[in-house]
Parts: structure tokens; sequence; C-alpha cells
């Protein structure tokens, strides 16, 4: 007696279980700047082919159909869903937004180059820009000790007025763009890491070649929204119950079975 | 003993690959593209000089619903839902060509086009292969476009086309990976007017309620042939006692 739909009916288990994490994940970077939500992606798994379609039925006769049971469903990736998040007034002279595709280079500890869209840049004590986390802005823009005022152009270019001296430029925020952005590695702290899906980083002015611009005072939102999520989560926890209701349903069979026979 | 247990036990064995059958429907109520399978039982009467009041049950799935899914709009530029009798043509792993619904694209490291199962999309001459570094854009009738990401200026060139299949009044079967073919290894024509929309997903055509109507159903037909045993046994055990010489 086979009795492998209730495994058939775990597969839908675990892999609504793993659909319901990534919607967790993006539920909690809901607020997370520049953030863009993942969706799941179901396959089906193999089929078992108990007969063959046109395998001798008889002497003369062959299987019109075959019986090929499936063995259920996986999750079996992740895709980054890149449309753009809501931009949102900081008025903070060092957040930038980007205004298009295209990502911010970071000089990583450790040599790697990493690519963010998350702007809400800062000044080291040294002067430099950097992220939050104290990493840098590449290629690298150096402020004057005693800067004043800042102002970042929709190209990126950065001019730095200091006390009782004229504005003068020191240096430009590039937008590195990838040939499939899908492809970057995700990584911790809003980090994304170049791959050979990906394709290597084109480092270029911002609002050239399909490059977004760059917006001073702004910072891009996550692209997570709260009623899709919930409408997924919801979709997702019926989908669990009913493949639940399965394992009970077997259960029940089996059960009768043992009970009766 | 009687022969109706083993009537029965065909149709309890009929009843739990349903069941199975159902559960793997029901777990692939969210996989893009799918399309739910469907179980036919057939009596199976053995010719002869005797009665024909025992049939065997024997199951077989017959083919998959080919009812449309959801479209589900994702915005994801790469993304298309087909559209009618409409299929896209891939390539399997064994070299052959092979159909589905499943339109979740994207494009491989070595700039290859393929759907989310990682099957190669076929265009109207073999696997897409893209340029690498270009944006790739995806229009109406199926037409794959690139246009360079440092020349704006200039109209993106078509790629290909995506290979649009119409399967209407052609017998098409699901193989042991989920992809559908022609069986003896036929082709099915190119469909010039398919449409496919962009941005969007065919969800899965499973509807939770069919299915646990469905559920609940096998669930009965199970119970009852067990029941049918207990009948025979029953019965066997009534004829057995009647056949005992009376020790009083």
């Amino acid at each position: 007696m086979p009795t492998s739909a209730l495994h058939v009916a775990r597969t839908g288990l675990d892999a609504q279980d793993q659909r319901m994490r990534v919607i967790a994940n993006n539920l909690a970077n809901v607020s997370t700047t520049g953030f863009k939500r993942d969706r799941a992606n179901f396959a089906t798994l193999a089929y078992q082919d108990t007969r063959i379609a046109g395998q001798q039925s008889s002497g003369e006769t062959t299987y019109a159909n075959g019986l090929n049971l499936g063995t259920g469903v996986s999750v079996q990736s992740t895709t980054r869903i890149d449309t753009a998040g809501t931009m949102e007034t900081t008025g903070n002279a060092l957040d930038v937004g980007l205004d298009g595709g295209g990502f911010f280079q970071i000089q990583m500890p450790g040599g790697q180059l990493g690519y963010t869209r998350a702007g809400n840049f800062s000044r080291s004590p040294e002067g430099n820009l950097v992220t939050s986390q104290g990493y840098q802005v590449m290629p690298a823009i150096q402020l004057p000790a005693n800067t004043t005022q800042i102002t970042i152009g929709d190209d990126g270019t950065v001019s730095a007025s200091v006390a009782g001296g004229e504005s003068q430029q020191v240096g430009q925020i590039q937008v590195a763009s990838f040939a499939n952005p899908g492809g970057l590695q995700a990584g911790s702290d809003n980090f994304l890491y170049e791959t050979a899906a990906s394709g290597p980083a084109q480092l270029g002015i911002a609002g050239e070649d399909g490059r977004g611009h760059i917006k001073q005072g702004m910072l891009e939102g996550s692209n997570v929204s709260i009623v899709e999520e919930l409408v997924d989560m919801i979709e997702c926890q019926r989908a669990y119950e009913i493949n639940s209701k399965m394992i009970s349903s077997v259960d029940e069979m089996l059960k009768n079975a043992n009970q009766t026979l | 003993m009687d022969r109706l247990i083993f009537t029965a036990a065909s149709g309890m064995t009929a009843a739990m690959n349903r069941q199975r059958v159902i559960a793997s429907n029901m777990s692939n109520s969210q996989t893009t593209g799918f399309r739910a399978e469907t179980l036919q039982s057939t009596p199976m009467t053995l010719d002869g000089p005797q009665l024909e009041v025992r049939a065997m049950n024997q199951t077989q799935v017959k083919g998959a619903d080919m009812k449309a899914g959801t479209i589900i709009q994702t915005g994801n530029g790469l993304d298309v839902a087909l559209q009618g009798d409409t299929m896209l043509a891939v390539q399997t792993a064994d070299g052959n060509e092979g159909y589905t619904r499943r339109g979740d694209l994207a494009i491989s490291a070595t700039g290859l086009l393929q759907n989310g199962d990682g099957l190669p999309v076929l265009g109207q001459g073999g696997p897409i292969t893209v340029p690498v570094g270009a944006k790739i854009t995806l229009s109406e009738d199926g037409s794959v476009m690139a246009s360079d990401p440092s020349k704006p200026s200039e109209p993106p060139t078509e790629v290909d086309r995506l290979k649009l299949v119409n399967y209407a009044g052609t017998r098409i079967e699901k193989d042991l990976t989920g992809i559908f073919r022609v069986p003896n290894g036929g082709i099915l024509p190119v469909d010039d007017t398919a449409k496919v929309a962009v941005g969007a997903l065919e969800g899965s055509n499973v509807k939770p309620t069919e299915v646990m109507v469905e559920m609940v159903e096998a669930q009965r037909s199970f119970d009852m042939r067990t029941k049918l045993i207990a009948t025979a046994r029953e019965l066997d055990e009534g004829g057995a006692r009647l056949m005992q010489i009376s020790p009083s």
C-alpha cells in the first residue's frame, strides 16, 4: 500500500514554511533603506514513473496513459524584485537616493567591493564620505575639515563650501550598473556583491547610460509593500493549512484501515 | 475467501494513489505555471464465460488539467505569463524540445535565457543567448530586445523571439520532470499570433477548494472500501460458522 501521499503533502508544508520565511524577511525589512523584496519560486519535484505510457498491457496492446505520480514541491530559488522603493525626503545633506537603476560602490573591509542602494552616508573623522558602517564610498570623496555646506548634484558631483570661502567641487559619486542585477549576491547590512551571474560592475556617471539620478536629501525606502506581503502571507498560510489537512486525511485513511481490517 | 476483497483492495490502492495525486497537486498550488494532474479510474473486467460482476479498479494519470491559472502582476520585466493555448518551448535536459507554462525568465552567467526551472528557453533557431552587458526587455509578441546601456539613444535590437507554440488539438504529456512533451518525440507548431503578458506570471491552476473536496472524496471512498473488506470478513466468518459441526 503506497503511503507516500503523506510525504508528498510534507514537501508542501516544507515549501510553504520556507516561503513564509522569505515573507517574514521582507516584512522585517519593511523600513530598511534601499531593501528589495524577495520572491520565493516554487518548482515541482520529479515524477515517479509507476507505469510508462506505451508499455505492454497485454500481448497485443499497450497502455495509452502512464501512471506518473508527482512527488511534491520545493522552493527552488528566490528572485530579488528590483522595483523602486519610495523616495523619502530627509533633508539631510549627506543622504542620497538613487532615482533609477544602479548602485553605489562601497569599499568593504578586506578589499572587496560592495554595492548598495542605501545612500544614508555620513562623514568619517578623516573627512571621507562613508556608509553608516564607516565603509568608504568608491571612488573616495574627501570633504574639507571645516566644511559648512555640502551640495550633491543630480550627476553626483559633490561640492563643499568652507567657512568664509567659495564652494568647490571635491569629487563625484559614481553609480555602478550590472548586466544582470538579479544575479548579485545579497549580504548583510544592505550590501550586494558581484557574482559571475551578475557580470562585472560598470561604473559611470549618474543619469547616463540608464543609470539613475542622484537626489540629495532623499533616501530610497524599501520596496516592500505591507499589503502585498500580508496577502502573500495569508495565501501561504492557507496553502500550509490545506497541506496539513491532507496529512491528517491520509492519516485517517490509514487509521481506518488499521482499525477496520 | 471471497474474491470481493481483491476488488476492494484494488479500489483501496486506487484511492491511495488518487490521494497522492491530489497531494501532489495541492503542494503545487503556488508553483508558477503548474498544471494540475488528473487521475482516471477505469474498471477492469476479465473477459470470459463468467458473470461480469466484479471489476478491478485501475487508475492512471490521464493528463493534466489545462485550465488557465490566475495571472499575478509581478512588475518584473523578465516575467512572462502565457495566454490562451500557448506554451513556451524550452530545451530539456536530454536536449529535446519540451514545453512549459512557466515564464519566470532569467539570464544565466553565460548570457543564456532560461526559465525558473533552469532550462534554456528556445527562440526561432535554438536556445536564446543575449549579449553580455545588454539590458533585456521583452515585448508582447515574445520578442527579446537588447539595448546597450552605454548607448541609451539607440533603439533596442531584436535578439530573437521566444518560441511560442500552440498545443490546441495536439496530445501533450508531462514527462518525469513535469515538462510537457509530445509523445513519441513530435514538436508543436509555432504560433505567430501568440501574445504574452510581460511583467506578470501565471500561477498554478490548482484551486484549493476543489482539491479539498477531492481529498475528502478520496478519503471516504478509501474508507468505504475498507468497510467492504470488513464486511467480506464477516460474511466469510458467518459461512465458516455455518459449516462448523456443532459440538453439542
